[in-house]
């Protein structure tokens, strides 16, 4: 599989500032730390470490190759390469990239799934 | 990598508690508390409503909770804290707010006597000054002036007057002035109320006595 970049399906973002993502992120979860409880937020988030409650955001969440997410996530898109439980829903788009572990529901009007991806889930795309 | 820092942002609530062995720097808004091994840093515009625990805690916005440093814990301008800090390094910047029990130090040596030493050098401006601007390990860092294991509700002073104090010696330079200093003249400082008799005698209820009195007379009968 070509590498894929991170958060592909950023909305309403250019190429250059998909490749300073990681780093214009509004919240990072880094590897090591956990979250246990509710994240709400108008921007980006990026998991890369633990978070078990809840993740709403408006904009991308990214969940990262290593992170483990135990909680239901929603926002604009999500890139997922990462360990998550619980449901997710997302305004545009989401993506299950290879090596990810994803059980629970996905609803988004676009979904893909990477060759690789583990999925377990039901798939709801009409909007 | 950029996820070796961990980020709550500008716009982003946490609900919950944040815990781990990475650095975390708050930005948003976090109900719950932070407790990790790494450093933690309360940004300017970012509330933490609850305790902080870390290697290394910098408070440049709001905090409610007790700031708890393995390595240091700093206050910076313009930050404001309720709740009590504990560190072996305590610094508070001019500029600051604190409302707590404050204890720079090892937690064992005698409080008592580290309080009595920590309002003396509270007392003297240029002590504060020195103290808020190297925050040494070792010195008997701006504690609260008074022994704050003898009474904790009393002792709960509001600690701004060390940054008032202290802010002579640093000029704030082109920030507009703040209320702060204005609202806590120096003078506020110089009065420690570790001497004044916080505790009169409780009165003799006549009442008492007389029931008293009386008891024991039915006794007698």
């Amino acid at each position: 599989m070509p590498p894929t970049p991170k958060n592909a399906g950023a909305p309403g973002r250019g190429a250059n500032a998909r490749m300073t993502e990681t780093f214009m992120a509004s919240t990072v979860i880094g590897a090591g730390i956990t979250i246990e409880g509710e994240i709400t937020t108008d921007e980006d988030v990026v998991v890369a470490g633990t978070v078990r409650g809840k993740v709403t955001a408006k904009e991308a969440v990214t969940i990262e190759a290593g992170a483990t997410v135990e909680a239901d996530v929603s926002g604009g898109s999500l890139a997922i390469a990462g360990s998550l439980t619980g449901n997710v829903t997302a305004v545009e788009r989401v993506d299950l990239q290879s090596g990810s572990r994803v059980i629970g529901n996905v609803k988004a009007a676009r979904v893909t799934i990477a060759d690789g991806a583990q999925f377990k889930g039901n798939v709801d795309m009409d909007v | 990598m950029a996820t070796d820092v961990s980020i709550i942002g500008q716009s982003a609530r946490v609900h919950g508690r944040v815990v781990g062995t990475a650095d975390v720097e708050v930005l948003g808004f976090v109900d719950g508390g932070v407790a990790v091994t790494g450093s933690v840093t309360v940004g300017v515009h970012a509330m933490v409503g609850a305790g902080i625990q870390g290697r290394r805690v910098v408070v440049r916005g709001a905090v409610r909770g007790d700031l708890v440093g393995s390595e240091a814990v700093v206050v910076e301008e313009g930050a404001r804290v309720v709740g009590d800090v504990r560190a072996p390094s305590v610094a508070i910047a001019p500029g600051a707010l604190v409302r707590g029990f404050v204890q720079a130090g090892e937690p064992d040596q005698a409080p008592l006597a580290r309080a009595a030493e920590g309002a003396r050098a509270v007392s003297t401006p240029a002590v504060a000054a020195r103290v808020a601007a190297k925050s040494q390990a070792a010195a008997p860092v701006a504690t609260t002036p008074r022994a704050a294991a003898a009474h904790p509700p009393q002792a709960r002073a509001t600690n701004t007057a060390v940054a008032a104090a202290a802010s002579p010696a640093r000029p704030q330079g082109a920030r507009p002035a703040t209320a702060v200093p204005a609202r806590h003249p120096p003078a506020v400082a110089a009065t420690p109320p570790a001497s004044a008799p916080r505790h009169p005698p409780p009165p003799i209820v006549p009442a008492l006595k007389k029931s008293r009195g009386q008891m024991a007379k039915r006794r007698e009968r």
